[in-house]
C-alpha cells in the first residue's frame, strides 16, 4: 500500500467533509438549527450544477456560480419557513421540519432531474499532478484550497467584523438582540443563505469526484454530521480539524481494514467520543465562546 | 364519556367498526392492501410517539427496530425454519437488545445529540444490514413463509392482503391498547415529569436515565412487532426498510394530528396511506406530497391539525386531563 497517497487521499476527503459541514456548523451554532435536509441539498447543489451545465452549455465555473445563487435562494426559503419555528426555539420541531423539507427536496429532484445517474462533468477533474509517488487531479487542489480559504474567510467574518458579531450575539440571545436594535429575521436569513450558498459551492466543487443520483442526500448527510458533532458542535475550527481528521481516518480504515465498513467504524469513533466527552456533545450551542 | 364503562363500551364499538372498515369500503384488493398498511405502519408510528410525546426527543432510529423485527422474523422463519410465534420472540429481544445498547449510549444526550446519535445509529444498522452476509447482505432475504399463529387445534393462518387484515388489525388494537395503559402508568407520568420538569423529577425520587431507558425499550419492542408482521406481508426483507421514507412517514403520521392523542398517529398515517393508494402522484410525487405535508402542518399549526378546534380541546380542561394542557406545555417546554 502508498502509504504518502493515502494520506492524500484522506486529506482531499478531509477538505471536503469539512466544506460540505461548513455551512451546517455555522448554522447549527447560530440558530441551534440541526438541518437534516442537508444532505438534500447538497444533492440539489450537484444537480443545479450538472444541469446548468447540460442544458445551457455554460462552462463549469458559470455552474459553481448558479448553484451557489440557488443554494442560497433555498436557504433564504427555508428561513422565511422556518421563522416562527427558529424564533421560539422550538428545537423537536425545527429538526422534524428539516426532514420534511428534504424529503420534499429529494421529490422534487427526482420530479425534476429523474432517477439515472448523472456525471457533473469539471475539466479540471481530467487534469492530474504527479508528485513523486503520490498524484491527485487540479479538481481536488482547488477544493482543498478552496476549503481553506471558506474556513479562514468564516473565521475572519465571525470574529473581527460588525456582522460576525451581530451573528453571534443571535447566537447568544435573540430576544436581546432585538432589543438592541438589530433585525433578528434579518441575521437569520443571512445565516440560512449561507448554509444553502455553502453547501451548494461544496456540492459543485466536490460532486465532480463521483457520479450523483437524486437519493444521495441520505449518505451524503452522515459524514458531515458526524464531523459537526466532533469538531464541537457550533465550532468553525473545531469542524475543519474534526473533518480533515475523519477523512485521513476514512482513507486510512478503507485502505487497511474494509472499505464496506468505513461508516460504521467512524459511528464508533463518534460513540467513543460521546462516552469520553459527554459534555462537549451537551446541547449547549456555544459557538460563540 | 366520563362513565368508564360507556367508555369501554364506545371503545369496543369503534373496535367493531374500524375491524369492518374494509367491507364497508368496498373490499377490493387494494382497500385491504391499504388498510393492512396502515394498520402495520401505524403500529410502527406508536413506536416513535411514545419517544416523541412523552420524552420531548427525537428518535430517528426507529426505521432500525422496524427492521430489527422484520429481519429478525425473516431469518428464524426462512434460515432457522421457525414459527410465527418464535420469530415475534426473537424480534422483541433482538430489538430489546438493540435498543439497550443504543439506550446507554443515548442516555446522556439531549435535543439535538440524542437525534444526531440516534440517526447516525441507523445509518450504522443499514450500513450493517446490507454488507452482513448473514442478514442478507444487499439482496435481503426472500421466501418468508405465510404467517402461521395457529395454537393448538386453533388455526390461523394467512397469506393474502383480505386474510391478513384481522392479524393487522388486532397488532393495532393491541398496540393501541398498550399505548393507552402506558399513558396512565406509572413509567407513563414518569417519563412525562422527567420530559416536563427534569429537576422536579429528581426531587421526586426519579431517576430520569433509567425512565428514559425504560420508555426507550419499550418503543423499540412497538415498532419491532410492526416490522415483525410487515415481513410476513410481504415476504421478504431488505435494505429498503432503513428508507428515510419509512422515517418521515412515522414522523408526519405523528405530527399531523397532534402530539400525545392516543388516535393521533393512526390518523395521520391513515390519510398519508389513503394519499399514497388512491391518489398517488408516483414515487417522487408521494415524497414531495409527504414533505410537503410535514413542513406545512410543523410551520402552520406546529401542535397539529387537533390544535385547529380549540373548543373541543378546551372543554375537558376543566377536569383537569386534557391533552390540550399538556401539549401546550410540552411546545412551550421544547
Amino acid at each position: 500500500m502508498n502509504v504518502a497517497q493515502q494520506l492524500v487521499n484522506g486529506v482531499i476527503i478531509g477538505h471536503a467533509y469539512a466544506l460540505v459541514a461548513v455551512g451546517w456548523t455555522l448554522l447549527l451554532g447560530a440558530a441551534r438549527l440541526v438541518n437534516f435536509g442537508h444532505g438534500q441539498m447538497y444533492m440539489i447543489g450537484a444537480f443545479v450544477a450538472w444541469w446548468v451545465m447540460a442544458a445551457t452549455g455554460l462552462p463549469y465555473p458559470a455552474a459553481v456560480v448558479a448553484a451557489v445563487l440557488l443554494g442560497a435562494v433555498l436557504g433564504a426559503v427555508m428561513q422565511r419557513l422556518f421563522l416562527r419555528l427558529t424564533l421560539s426555539q422550538d428545537l423537536v420541531s425545527l429538526m422534524i421540519v428539516t426532514l420534511g423539507f428534504g424529503q420534499a427536496l429529494e421529490g422534487a429532484a427526482g420530479l425534476a432531474f429523474g432517477p439515472k445517474p448523472q456525471t457533473l462533468a469539471s475539466p479540471f477533474q481530467a487534469m492530474s499532478v504527479h508528485l513523486g509517488p503520490v498524484w491527485f487531479t487540479v479538481q481536488d487542489a482547488i477544493l482543498v484550497v478552496a476549503t481553506i480559504l471558506v474556513f479562514a474567510g468564516l473565521s475572519l467574518a465571525l470574529h473581527r467584523s460588525w456582522l460576525g458579531a451581530a451573528v453571534r450575539m443571535v447566537a447568544e440571545d435573540p430576544r436581546l438582540t432585538a432589543l438592541g436594535g438589530l433585525r433578528v429575521s434579518r441575521i437569520y436569513m443571512g445565516i440560512f443563505a449561507f448554509e444553502g450558498a455553502a453547501v451548494a459551492f461544496a456540492a459543485a466543487l466536490v460532486a465532480p469526484r463521483t457520479p450523483i443520483l437524486t437519493s444521495m442526500g441520505f449518505d451524503q448527510v452522515v459524514m458531515t454530521f458526524v464531523v459537526v458533532v466532533l469538531g464541537g458542535i457550533g465550532s468553525v475550527l473545531g469542524s475543519y480539524v474534526a473533518g480533515l481528521g475523519i477523512g485521513l481516518f476514512t482513507a486510512l480504515f478503507g485502505a487497511l481494514v474494509s472499505p464496506a465498513y468505513t461508516t460504521a467504524a467512524v459511528f464508533a469513533l463518534l460513540i467513543a467520543a460521546m462516552v469520553l466527552r459527554p459534555g462537549a456533545l451537551a446541547a449547549s450551542g456555544s459557538f460563540a465562546r | 364519556m366520563t362513565h368508564p364503562l360507556a367508555r369501554l363500551v364506545l371503545a369496543a364499538l369503534l373496535a367493531a367498526a374500524g375491524f369492518l372498515l374494509p367491507v364497508l369500503l368496498g373490499g377490493s384488493t387494494l382497500v385491504y392492501d391499504t388498510l393492512v398498511a396502515i394498520a402495520i405502519f401505524a403500529a410502527m408510528s406508536y413506536g416513535l410517539d411514545v419517544i416523541l410525546s412523552d420524552l420531548g426527543e427525537i428518535s430517528l432510529v426507529h426505521t432500525a427496530f422496524f427492521a430489527t423485527g422484520a429481519y429478525a422474523a425473516a431469518i428464524l422463519t426462512v434460515t432457522y425454519g421457525f414459527g410465527a410465534w418464535t420469530a415475534l420472540a426473537g424480534a422483541v429481544l433482538a430489538a430489546l437488545a438493540l435498543a439497550l445498547v443504543l439506550g446507554a449510549i443515548t442516555l446522556r444526550t439531549r435535543e439535538f445529540a440524542f437525534s444526531l446519535v440516534t440517526y447516525a445509529a441507523a445509518v450504522v444498522c443499514m450500513n450493517v444490514a446490507s454488507n452482513w452476509d448473514f442478514l442478507g447482505g444487499s439482496d435481503g432475504i426472500v421466501g418468508i413463509p405465510p404467517l402461521d399463529l395457529s395454537v393448538g387445534p386453533v388455526e390461523l393462518t394467512a397469506g393474502r392482503s383480505p386474510e391478513f387484515w384481522p392479524f393487522a388489525y388486532a397488532l393495532l388494537l393491541v398496540t393501541l391498547y398498550v399505548v393507552h395503559r402506558f399513558r396512565r402508568s406509572r413509567l407513563g407520568q414518569a417519563a412525562l415529569m422527567v420530559h416536563m420538569n427534569p429537576r422536579l423529577a429528581t426531587m421526586c425520587g426519579l431517576d430520569g436515565n433509567r425512565i428514559r431507558l425504560q420508555v426507550f425499550l419499550l418503543s423499540a419492542v412497538i415498532s419491532a412487532a410492526a416490522g415483525w408482521l410487515y415481513a410476513f406481508q410481504r415476504a421478504y426483507v431488505g435494505t429498503d426498510l432503513f428508507d428515510t421514507y419509512f422515517l418521515v412517514l412515522m414522523l408526519t403520521g405523528v405530527i399531523l394530528a397532534g402530539r400525545r392523542i392516543l388516535l393521533g398517529p393512526l390518523l395521520g398515517t391513515a390519510l398519508l396511506l389513503f394519499q399514497k393508494s388512491f391518489a398517488s402522484l408516483g414515487a417522487y410525487g408521494d415524497k414531495l406530497v409527504l414533505g410537503v405535508v410535514l413542513v406545512a402542518v410543523l410551520c402552520l399549526c406546529p401542535r397539529g391539525l387537533a390544535s385547529l378546534w380549540p373548543r373541543r380541546r378546551s372543554a375537558p380542561a376543566a377536569t383537569g386531563t386534557a391533552t390540550g394542557e399538556i401539549g401546550a406545555a410540552s411546545t412551550r417546554h421544547a
